[in-house]
């Protein structure tokens, strides 16, 4: 008897609702010949494909649990994404034809046997072209100096750690390591003629010769910087055309030097000074504006102008999210511009243009587009990601 | 050719020195070493591993001030001082134990974080656990004396799953070394 009843009374409320998809499926229908009218063509799916790595391009990655790097262009539009698996490194090909991705994964996803590679993909396409088998790498998560590529492209430079510091050196034409060379004590890869500069725990600059019948002969500079009492930040930045380098120190200290066979740096100064504030401090208790954050500066070669991430806080704050990008004349040794930010962001590039605009990342994924001509407001990039920003050099 | 005989050169020092020495007289050196030993400190030589570490709150780290001994799954709990990653505390680990399944690294980064209800440092190793997908609870980075790349013991970005069966991240733990 439930079940009759139950039946019965199910068969009254289907009628009104029978009715009223029959008035709602009119409406639908009069469009739907409408839209006929219009005689529009069916479609084939297609794939597009991307122009050559762009100066006005900022590649951004995802963050470190998540892959990819995404293309967003100085708009904020975002052009195609890079299949950079988690803590893998990206480095773009001085030629514009290809992006190579050193990475690490596993057989079997989380587990199995460990396969590290130097991965290309074609630039247009984005397809995979080739894996190039590496002997180990540095897993760390996406760093700017641990993986680049030599100025004439045949090159590229994988900083590897056993935890033994060493370097691949990957011959891409015929796509195969060339030579492993022991670099201990050192890292960050500067490129030069016949080798690599990198900095050292001794607060030298050590020459790694790579080329000579002597390869992996170590020449090292006068130390210049103090590597745990105020450590230079390893997300340095290195014009491989100018070779010339602008390192960072916890403290903010700036350094310029010119990178070779035998580098040179120059005297430091203090970017609160610049900025007219008293120097930074290692004692504690010092409250003051610090650099920091993960990729802490950007440096537009161009115009010699350095920005920088900065926090106000205590020494030993150097991870700490900014509040503001101080824009600093190397050349004249100040601080032209102090920008308040819209949120507390770790990560900035600058594109290597003429006209260059800023790219700012921080935890809450979101980016934001700066010009730093005119300091308007920032335009907002949703799901940018909160990774390290990298450029196209110029 | 004579070759040095080492037994002969022994002996005879020996009882040269013998010959030369008696046991009162040789008991009365050491007494007088003894006597004189409280004098040395008072010399003017350079100790400088002798002098106090400064433990006064001007001379502690923002971190270190604000410390506590209570909650080890709070980011200030004083051995994290230079902690970086999910706390092992809060995936079903412990302080110094990995979560189940999971494999502990042999090696680490370290810091050297305060105590403060004893004031003493002591060295902390890190040491990640290892061979599962990243926890993500309880996430802290803190950076008291961490440094770059190139000082690899003191840096907490660097995942140091070697010597492990696989080198996913999972989660951090602060296992205790000693005093620093």
């Amino acid at each position: 008897m439930i079940h009759a009843r139950t039946r019965s009374t199910a068969r009254l409320a289907l009628a009104p609702l029978a009715a009223a998809c029959a008035l709602m499926a009119a409406p639908a229908l009069m469009l739907g010949s409408s839209a006929m009218a219009a005689d529009q063509e069916s479609e084939q799916s297609e794939v597009k494909t991307l122009p050559a790595p762009s100066k006005d391009w900022f590649f951004i990655r995802a963050n470190f649990n998540i892959d990819g790097s995404a293309i967003h262009d100085t708009s904020g539009k975002m052009m195609g994404l890079i299949d950079t698996s988690r803590r893998s490194d990206l480095a773009i090909d001085p030629a514009g034809k290809a992006y190579y991705v050193s990475e690490t994964i596993w057989s079997k996803g989380n587990r199995g046997t460990r396969q590290d590679m130097l991965s290309v993909y074609d630039s247009a396409t984005l397809k995979l072209q080739a894996e190039i088998p590496l002997p180990g790498r540095l897993i760390i998560g996406a760093q700017l100096n641990n993986f680049v590529i030599t100025e004439d492209g045949k090159s590229a430079y994988v900083f590897d750690f056993n935890p033994a510091g060493m370097v691949h050196v990957v011959d891409l034409a015929k796509r195969k390591v060339a030579k492993t060379v022991d670099l201990p004590g050192c890292a960050g890869l500067m490129p030069v003629k016949g080798g690599l500069v990198s900095l050292c725990s001794d607060g030298s600059l050590a020459t790694l010769d790579l080329a000579s019948p002597k390869a992996g002969a170590v020449t090292r500079s006068t130390p210049f910087f103090a590597a745990t009492a105020d450590p230079i930040y390893d997300a340095f930045n290195y014009s491989i055309s100018r070779k010339e380098a602008v390192f960072l120190s916890y403290t903010g200290l700036v350094y310029t030097a010119k990178i070779g066979a035998t580098s040179t740096v120059a005297a430091p100064f203090s970017i609160q000074q610049a900025a007219g504030l008293r120097a930074g401090e290692t004692k504690p208790l010092d409250i003051n504006w610090y650099p920091g954050g993960f990729q802490p500066q950007a440096w537009h070669q161009a115009s010699n102008h350095l920005y920088v991430l900065m926090h106000m806080g205590e020494f030993w704050s150097q991870k700490a999210p900014a509040s503001e990008v101080w824009d600093l004349d190397l050349t004249t040794k100040k601080v032209v511009k102090r920008f308040a930010l819209p949120d507390p962001v770790v990560n900035i590039a600058v594109t290597q243009t003429a006209t260059p605009k800023l790219m700012v990342t921080g935890f809450k994924q979101d980016g934001y587009i700066i010009d730093p001509k005119t300091w308007d407001e920032p335009k907002k990039v949703h799901h940018a990601g909160s990774g390290i920003i990298q450029v196209v050099e110029p | 050719m004579k070759l040095f005989n080492a037994d002969s050169a022994t002996e005879k020092f020996l009882r040269r020195f013998a010959g030369g020495t008696s046991r009162r007289g040789m008991l009365a050196r050491v007494g007088t070493a003894l006597v004189a030993a409280p004098v040395f400190p008072l010399l003017p030589v350079s100790r400088a591993g002798a002098a106090k570490p400064d433990r006064s709150p001007e001379a502690k780290t923002a971190f270190a001030r604000n410390a506590q001994t209570k909650d080890e799954n709070a980011c200030d709990y004083w051995r994290y001082c230079a902690i970086d990653g999910s706390l092992c505390t809060c995936c079903g680990g412990g302080i110094h134990s990995c979560p189940a399944g999971a494999e502990p690294s042999p090696v680490s980064w370290v810091g050297t974080c305060i105590n403060p209800d004893d004031g003493k440092a002591y060295m902390i190793a890190y040491r990640d656990c290892c061979g599962k997908p990243m926890c993500n609870q309880c996430e802290c980075d803190n950076t008291d004396r961490e440094t770059q790349l190139y000082v690899p013991q003191l840096n907490n970005n660097i995942i140091w799953c070697f010597g492990t069966q696989s080198m996913e991240y999972h989660c951090s733990t602060a296992v205790m070394v000693g005093p620093a």
